[in-house]
């Protein structure tokens, strides 16, 4: 079956002052029509940017998408004109952001922020936007949609305000929904919420859900597939089980390890990596995990493992001694 | 036991509140903040008594003189010495001081008005662009329109220079100039060609508000323009020489500005509206500037994008509500501060011409008779401009407190 988004080398770099940021280096995947895909790697390591050069929302300059190919629904979004592009967000592409207290406009209710991306995409009247905004409301949970409407952002709850945002992506029933680390600004029983809610409109609607976090644990619970991302490279790749039950990079292996477990004897350190990650100004030539790594070998020093297939075509992983690793990071 | 249906139970929602706009909020709030209801009582005392006194109460101040009552003190009443009644006394001329005193308050309110409007419109609009352009990249179209405008001003600019000083030459020059350094960039031709054109255009329509010949002029002017900065212009460039221009305006001391352009320009109210205006640009363009900055930064600006709003609307939609407090706050102050500027303008004989009454103008008039104890003639027109100021401020203050209740300086 031909995929719905699939990525082909896409590189993005910043030019700052202090020099070009690599944030992206060379990312490529594909995802299938439905797919729940979960993205994961610690703060910096180009998870959001390559979602927002997916939407083409990188500021340019400093940004630039330096080479690439991004295929959706049979077209390069990265060859299209700003305005075809434009229709693609929204309607085929729709976006969840992180913090759900600045996402929405204060000065306009709810209601009309719902209803102007349907007027925009779905050429609907206002009196029908109206109608399928309550729907929409409802279908998230908020309760007495139709009086909430009229509200301000200010008059919900960050959660609220969530499901909001999540009914605004929805509205024109897009084919991939990226959720980029959408419940990180909530606290944790609302977290529950909003994912499952998230679950089970993506088994209603049948649509493609990116779901971009650094919390290993949310994605366990709802993603087919793991992309695990450092310093703007996929490390590894794989489904869930396979990513879980046999892991085959030590950083995923060190990031498994980090999360606390709950029948572990009190006082008991959690793992944490040592180091920190390498400077996207100054990348190594090799693994840019190589410093942090205690499977490290000099071949890693001075050539970047590709992301290479292990025992399945489902599973890889950019590590040369994947092999030896195999089985070790089961827990 | 009787069963609990569902049905019976009334759903009590204390939760949800009538909603209510932001603006009504703020309008709850500066109702309950007595200091900027005070002020309010004052601005709207102002502009009723000087609106009403302009429109029912024809003055005219030509005629208005009678040496027979020169510098009477106020009195209430008729007396042998005092034939008519002066509650604020007469000046030098006999003239009535309570009636100038009104009939200045329409002038100061027109000069407020109009040379905030001007301050507002141009500044207000150019760091709208700037700080926009700024923050967002723009498309081919946006630029068209960019480079448009930058030529509708630099045409009109040089129009005016051009049938003030016949400078045609030295602009000419210039586009010429321009013209013969522009780098070409291949496959860029196309571009450069059209901005050109845009800018011959309105150069050309601009310069034709002026004469055929200097519209001519001012067309190729337009060209020459449009092929310089057709150049893949950055938006950081476009708000780097505005807000350079804006430092240069800002950088004279206000009053000396003002002066000079009014001796530029040649006195008058209308001159001194002007001046006060183009004085007050840099305040308003920096302020828009770096509110538009800051609230394009806002992650509902990005989700606007991301639902694939178009820029002119995100713009006008998301960020131009969400920067007016400020702006309405700095324009409260702004009339206070243009009534004092016409006032200091007055009292030098730069701002109303001698007979129409204006509070500077009486100001200087009467303050050398103040050695000679007619201390009324001095004290009224100042309590006016220190009242309508004071008022103005006031309100401003209450404002920017009922608009933004978190931000208090």
């Amino acid at each position: 079956m031909e995929p719905l988004l699939s990525i082909n080398n896409l590189k993005t770099r910043f030019h700052t002052e202090d020099g070009i940021v690599k944030a992206v280096n060379g990312v490529s995947y594909s995802m299938k029509v439905g797919e729940v895909l979960g993205v994961v790697g610690e703060s910096g390591c180009g998870k959001s940017v390559h979602a927002l050069s997916i939407m083409r929302l990188i500021q340019i300059p400093p940004g630039e998408i330096e080479s690439g190919e991004i295929w959706f629904d049979g077209r390069d979004l990265l060859k299209l004109d700003n305005n075809d592009m434009r229709h693609v967000r929204g309607r085929d592409i729709a976006m969840v952001f992180q913090d759900p207290m600045s996402s929405l406009n204060p000065v306009y209710t709810v209601g009309f922020q719902i209803c102007e991306a349907l007027m925009l995409h779905k050429k609907m009247n206002k009196n029908e936007a109206r109608h399928r905004a309550v729907e929409l409301l409802t279908l998230v949970g908020i309760p007495e949609a139709k009086r909430r409407l009229d509200n301000y952002p200010h008059q919900f709850s960050g959660g609220m305000r969530q499901r909001a945002m999540i009914a605004m992506a929805l509205s024109c029933e897009p084919k991939l929904l990226i959720a980029d680390e959408p419940t990180t600004a909530l606290d944790v029983t609302i977290q529950a919420q909003i994912i499952n809610l998230v679950v089970k409109l993506q088994e209603e609607l049948g649509m493609a859900v990116m779901w971009i976090t650094h919390d290993l644990g949310i994605v366990a619970e709802m993603a087919h597939t793991i992309n695990v991302m450092y310093a703007g490279y996929i490390i590894e790749r794989g489904n869930v089980r396979d990513i879980y039950k046999r892991t085959l990079h030590p950083y995923t292996f060190g990031l498994l390890g980090s999360l606390p477990v709950i029948d572990e004897a009190p006082g008991t350190k959690l793992i944490s990596i040592p180091g920190l990650p390498p400077d996207l100004i100054d990348l190594p030539k090799g693994c840019p995990f190589y410093v942090r790594c205690t499977y490290r070998v000099d071949q890693c020093k001075f050539e970047l493992p590709p992301l290479m297939e292990s025992e399945s075509s489902q599973h890889t992983v950019a590590c040369w001694r994947w092999q030896e690793i195999d089985g070790k990071g089961t827990k | 036991m009787a069963e609990i249906n569902p049905q019976d139970t009334e759903i009590v929602d204390f939760a949800i509140r009538e909603h209510r706009s932001l603006w009504l909020d703020a309008w709850r709030r500066l109702i309950a903040n007595k200091i900027a209801m005070l002020g309010l009582f004052v601005v709207a005392l102002f502009i009723l008594t000087a609106s009403l006194s302009h429109f029912f109460w024809k003055y005219d101040p030509k005629s208005d003189l009678d040496y027979s009552s020169k510098l009477f003190a106020p009195n209430l009443v008729v007396t042998e010495d005092a034939p008519a009644v002066h509650i604020f006394g007469t000046d030098k001329l006999g003239r009535d001081i309570f009636r100038r005193v009104v009939h200045g308050g329409w002038n100061s309110l027109r000069v407020g008005l109009v040379s905030v409007s001007i301050s507002l419109a141009i500044g207000g609009l150019m760091g709208l662009l700037a700080g926009f352009f700024e923050s967002i990249d723009m498309n081919f179209w946006e630029r068209v329109t960019l480079m448009g405008l930058l030529g509708l001003g630099l045409g009109s600019l040089s129009a005016w220079i051009a049938a003030q000083f016949f400078q045609i030459f030295l602009f000419s020059g210039l586009g010429i100039f321009s013209v013969v350094f522009q780098r070409w960039k291949a496959g860029k031709k196309v571009r450069i060609l059209a901005f050109a054109v845009m800018g011959m255009l309105l150069g050309g329509v601009s310069g034709l508000l002026v004469g055929p010949l200097v519209g001519l002029v001012c067309g190729f002017l337009g060209l020459g323009v449009g092929m310089i900065l057709a150049r893949p212009l950055g938006g950081k460039l476009f708000s780097d020489v505005t807000m350079r221009i804006m430092d240069v305006i800002l950088s004279f001391p206000s009053y000396l500005l003002a002066i000079a352009i009014v001796a530029f320009l040649g006195p008058g109210l209308e001159k001194g509206m002007i001046a006060i205006g183009v004085v007050g640009i840099p305040v308003y363009a920096r302020l828009a500037r770096s509110a538009v900055l800051s609230v394009s930064q806002k992650e509902y600006v990005l989700a606007a994008q991301a639902v694939g709003e178009s820029h002119g609307r995100i713009l006008f939609k998301h960020i131009v509500p969400n920067i007016l407090s400020p702006i309405i706050v700095q324009s409260t102050m702004g009339l206070a501060n243009a009534i004092l500027s016409a006032a200091a303008l007055g009292f030098l004989g730069l701002g109303a011409i001698p007979p129409e009454p204006e509070w500077g103008a009486m100001l200087g008039d009467s303050y050398k008779y103040l050695s000679s104890g007619a201390w009324w003639a001095v004290l009224f027109p100042g309590l006016a401009i220190m009242l309508s100021v004071l008022g103005f401020n006031l309100l401003g203050d209450g404002l920017r407190d009922a608009l933004d209740p978190k931000m208090r300086i």
